[in-house]
């Protein structure tokens, strides 16, 4: 890292010195009323706000940085009033906060041509379509055309500043962009910037970043072909553009500070079956490497010809304690999306949601976090209505899957009438978007949803002992483990002991607890199959757990598993939180047994390794060894965390000397001082291995 | 074929190449008093206790046949591993070190996940205890795993000069540990003479099974100019040795200690730290590293 990096990273990430500048929060109705009392529509609205937003940007530039715009106005305004939304919500199904969030859009659409190419095409059309009548798609592009006009109106300021300040490099960067095409790395980068600062001001949130090593690939060649820079300079400039995603990132809405979704995906294999994994791509990792920071965060694609040393620089980024890189199998999730309907360009150029869901680029429209089943609860509740009765384990079984059908059906009945608040800005970099004047948050190419799966530990665990104590040795009776359950292992030391400790536990690779997983899960996939959204999409099975694995559990009462009512659920696709396992491997083995080209949706099987693990390059090699083996054996989504128990309990109590600890919560990485207790609680309490 | 073991632990990165399966087999004749391992010294089964968890719910006082004659850790001082209150105990924090085990049954296990650690170019690796001790099963579970499976060993070299030949040559691997080259420290700190040591770390420089050196760098005890000097004087010119390992002392050692009712008194300061030189290893030309 070069000491211009170095301060830089000073001056925004840990001394938040920018912060500063920022303008008093404003109350987030105000404007609301003012569109209400004139009569605005949604989209208008949406795209007032925008505008409105960006002319009350003023520039600013700080010492040392060459990349730019900042952001001052930490308020997004809400697009109604309190009772407008009401009223939405007693008609319309809302998901979160009702904007186009967690979608990654097509960059190039705008990075590749500038904004006024963009702008005269936008101009042109708009003309045809007055001319053919249709009024309101000549308006939606009219509005486009106001959006890009007060983006580059911001740009222009900034420039006019950097002029002022004498910051030529800067003045001559944005002479060229946004306005027009970039023609080297740098200005390509810069250019990001612009778009992804206009998407956060625009109120869309969770805005991934995407296949960067991909399309910004062809002005990082040409500027090292032609001399114009060299790999160290590259990466001094990748550098500079990563803290960027660390200004404004504490403004962006989500669960937790650190939820913002601002995922890269690297690598991945091509149609023709040739890696795109490139130099770029490797200077991602070492980017992310040598800056420790939670943004942006790293997904890397593999395949079973990725080599070791891929693997072996993710590990050494695991290292680091930032909870990523987290690893898709291009071998499964491929012929997963194929499977879903995705045509092959699609399929093959996929990316990762703000979490893991999986989601194509520019043509997705997907919400692939719309709902979730818990397991857990479908056990739970045939466990307490039928086990009574039931004569054999398989019954219980089959009474079990009706419930995640059941839950299934639920979710499907929930998700109608969905309304989405207008993108016109992220429209333009959406396929066929602005073309048709249609906005993106009535559908695109792509419109499927995604539901999660939780709890399939706490499930299967119970199910297993279930059909051991229960149906098999005869040690427990059915009234005995219903009472038990009922007054939640109340005087049942002896029960709850069995249960929690002894019982057969998913993780330990053991078939006759293994194949209840896969059961279950292929009952998922079966309940999704057939389904149809709304919009004409499909619905996918996951195995992520996202927030639910905390809801989910809060009002779950004690299962056969020696759970406690109430006690958490393991975090996405791992294993039960008190389980007692043989080790990694096991593990592994046992989480690579489902059919999961069936439950593609995303969610990482989640491993917590202790630090020391990491402790020499031989053993971050074995880690990278233990990865790759995972994919080999059919794993669709890695991650792993270097943690230790001892610095967090420590952070909890001091949490001014661990500013800078980083965990992985759910499907995204934060600072551990910065979360709830209740998510600080739930990591400490997750399984650490050391090998 | 009869033997005891006390752990196999699996993606084990320590251990040899690649991933590897090690098994621990239980008691050793040298008592190192950095031994983080006080579980692998008797080769009986023994009960141990986690310091942490306890209620005081009194199901094992109930549970133990010697239940009036119980310390203050729950353990009689004439206990003799029977197990009761293993089960007993609802916070499960009690249990017993050491598994019988035929080495038929072992090579089994160790077998169905063979393939697995094969594809990492990893193995098996026996370590303990001091796999010496059990010599007969050790050897019987390797000839039973086959030509397949890459076998390494950790042992401290104490044992009898035809056991040791026949490890070196049944193993692919060894990993040997020098803890000292001085014989009256060795004898304070091991409690055993380092003379069969030596002699077999002779036997395995002259062969050609390859091998590790190991060792267990102590502060205040061997980790001085003079302890490396002498191994490496002892080792550069072995053809088959492949490097020399150093393992730092780790604060943690004495974790086991107090779960066997046992007095963890290391006889040397185990905050002072440790003098690394891989300088000496180069001037001999002997590759090292520090795990």
């Amino acid at each position: 890292m070069t000491e211009r990096i170095r301060q830089l990273k000073q001056f925004f990430v840990i001394d938040k010195a920018h912060h500063a500048t920022r303008f008093q929060s404003q109350d987030e109705y105000a404007l609301a009323e003012h569109f209400k009392q004139k009569g605005l529509n949604d989209l208008e609205r949406a795209t007032q706000r925008l505008t409105l937003m960006m002319a009350a940007e003023t520039p600013l530039l700080f010492p040392l940085e060459r990349i730019v715009l900042t952001r001052r106005n930490p308020t997004v305004p809400s697009l109604f009033t309190k009772a407008e939304l009401d009223r939405i919500k007693s008609t319309h199904k809302l998901h979160e906060r009702g904007e186009v969030c967690n979608i990654s859009v097509d960059y190039t659409m705008l990075l590749n041509r500038g904004l006024r190419d963009r702008r005269s095409e936008l101009t042109i059309s708009a003309a045809a379509f007055a001319k053919a009548g249709e009024k309101d798609k000549a308006d939606y592009l009219t509005m486009q055309v106001e959006i890009l006009d007060a983006l580059q109106d911001l740009c222009n300021r900034y420039r006019e500043q950097a002029i002022r300040e004498g910051r030529q490099e800067i003045a001559d960067m944005l002479t060229r962009v946004p306005m027009l095409a970039p023609r080297t790395f740098p200005e390509a980068l810069q250019m990001f910037r612009i778009l992804h600062f206009a998407m956060w001001l625009g109120g869309n949130y969770h805005n991934t970043v995407g296949r960067l090593d991909q399309y910004l690939y062809p002005y990082y060649r040409a500027d090292i072909d032609a001399g114009r820079m060299t790999k160290e300079s590259a990466l001094e400039w990748l550098e500079e553009f990563f803290l960027t995603f660390n200004r404004d990132s504490d403004l962006y809405p989500g669960m937790q500070q650190g939820d913002n979704g601002q995922s890269i995906m690297l690598g991945g294999l091509n149609t023709d079956g040739s890696d795109s994994y490139n130099e770029l791509s490797e200077l991602c990792l070492k980017a992310s490497l040598e800056l420790c920071l939670i943004d942006p965060k790293i997904n890397l694609r593999v395949n079973h010809n990725t080599p070791l040393d891929v693997y072996v620089l993710g590990s050494e980024l695991t290292k680091q304690g930032l909870g990523f890189p987290q690893y898709a199998n291009d071998e499964i999730v491929i012929p997963a999306l194929l499977a879903y309907g995705y045509e092959p360009r699609d399929a093959y150029n996929y990316t990762v949601a703000a979490c893991w869901e999986f989601i194509v680029p520019g043509r997705g429209m997907d919400i692939p976090n719309i709902g979730a089943v818990s397991f857990a609860a479908a056990m739970q509740k045939a466990v307490a209505e039928q086990l009574e009765s039931t004569t054999n384990f398989d019954a219980l079984l089959t009474a079990v899957k009706n419930n995640i059908h059941q839950q299934v059906l639920e979710n499907v009945k929930a998700v109608q009438n969905l309304y989405i608040f207008p993108a016109p800005f992220l429209s333009l970099m959406m396929d066929g978007c602005s073309d048709s004047g249609r906005d993106v948050s009535l559908g695109c190419r792509y419109n499927n949803y995604g539901l999660h799966g939780t709890g399939i530990a706490t499930a299967v665990d119970a199910l297993a002992a279930i059909r051991k104590y229960v149906f098999g040795d005869q040690s427990i009776t059915k009234t005995e483990l219903l009472h038990a359950l009922e007054r939640d292992y109340a005087e049942q030391d002896g029960l709850l002991a069995k249960l929690r400790f002894d019982a057969p536990k998913m993780g330990n690779n053991d078939p006759e607890v293994d194949d209840i997983a896969v059961a279950l899960m292929d009952a998922f996939a079966d309940s999704v199959q057939g389904q149809i959204n709304e919009r004409g999409g499909i619905f996918r099975a996951g195995t992520g757990s996202a927030m639910y694995y905390v809801w989910h559990a809060a009002n779950l009462p004690a299962t056969a598993d020696g759970r406690h009512a109430g006690e958490g659920l393991a975090a996405n696709y791992s294993p039960s939180l008190f389980a007692r396992l043989k080790g990694p491997i096991s593990i592994l083995q046992s989480f690579a047994k489902p059919h999961l080209t069936r439950l593609c949706n995303g969610g990482p099987l989640t491993l917590e390794l202790h630090d020391t693990m990491f402790r020499n390059e031989q053993a971050i090699q074995k880690v990278a060894l233990m990865v790759k083996s995972f994919m080999d054996m059919g794993g669709h989504q890695l991650q792993l965390n270097a943690v230790n128990r001892d610095t967090m309990l420590d952070a909890q109590r001091n949490p001014k000397d661990h500013r800078n600890l980083i965990v992985r919560v759910w499907g995204w990485s934060g600072y551990f001082v910065e979360l709830d207790k209740e998510y600080q609680d739930h990591i400490i309490k997750r399984m650490e291995l050391a090998l | 074929m009869n033997g005891i073991i006390f752990d196999i632990k699996e993606g084990a990165i320590h251990d040899g190449p690649g991933l590897r399966q090690t098994v621990f087999v239980k008691g050793c004749p040298l008592r190192c008093s950095w031994c983080h391992n006080p579980e692998g010294l008797s080769p009986r089964m023994e009960l141990m206790i986690s310091p942490n968890g306890c209620t005081c719910c009194g199901s094992c006082v109930k549970a133990c046949p010697k239940g009036d004659r119980l310390l203050n850790f729950g353990k009689p001082v004439d206990c003799d591993a029977c197990g009761l209150c293993v089960a007993a105990c609802p916070q499960r924090i009690r249990r017993l070190a050491g598994e019988a085990i035929t080495a038929g049954a072992l090579a089994d296990r160790l077998l169905a996940n063979a393939p697995y650690y094969a594809s990492t170019g990893g193995g098996v690796t026996f370590s303990g205890g001091e796999p010496l001790m059990q010599a007969a099963f050790v050897l019987e579970t390797l000839r039973l795993l086959g030509s397949g499976v890459h076998k390494a060993v950790e042992t401290s070299g104490y044992g009898a000069e035809a056991d040791f030949d026949q490890f070196m040559a049944s193993f692919d691997l060894v990993m040997m540990d020098l803890k000292s080259m001085d014989d009256d420290i060795h004898r304070h700190f091991t409690g055993v003479s380092n003379e069969r040591i030596l002699a077999n770390a002779k036997r395995l420089c002259a062969g050609s099974t390859p091998f590790i050196i190991r060792i267990p760098v102590i502060p205040g005890v061997n980790d001085t100019v003079e302890h490396y000097s002498a191994v490496a004087e002892l080792v550069s010119a072995a053809p088959a040795l492949l490097r020399v390992e150093m393992l730092p002392y780790h604060l943690t050692a004495g974790a086991k200690y107090a779960m066997l009712h046992k007095p963890y008194t290391p006889g040397f300061d185990p905050d002072c730290p440790v003098h690394i030189n891989q300088d000496i290893f180069a001037q001999y030309g002997i590759r090292s590293c520090v795990l």
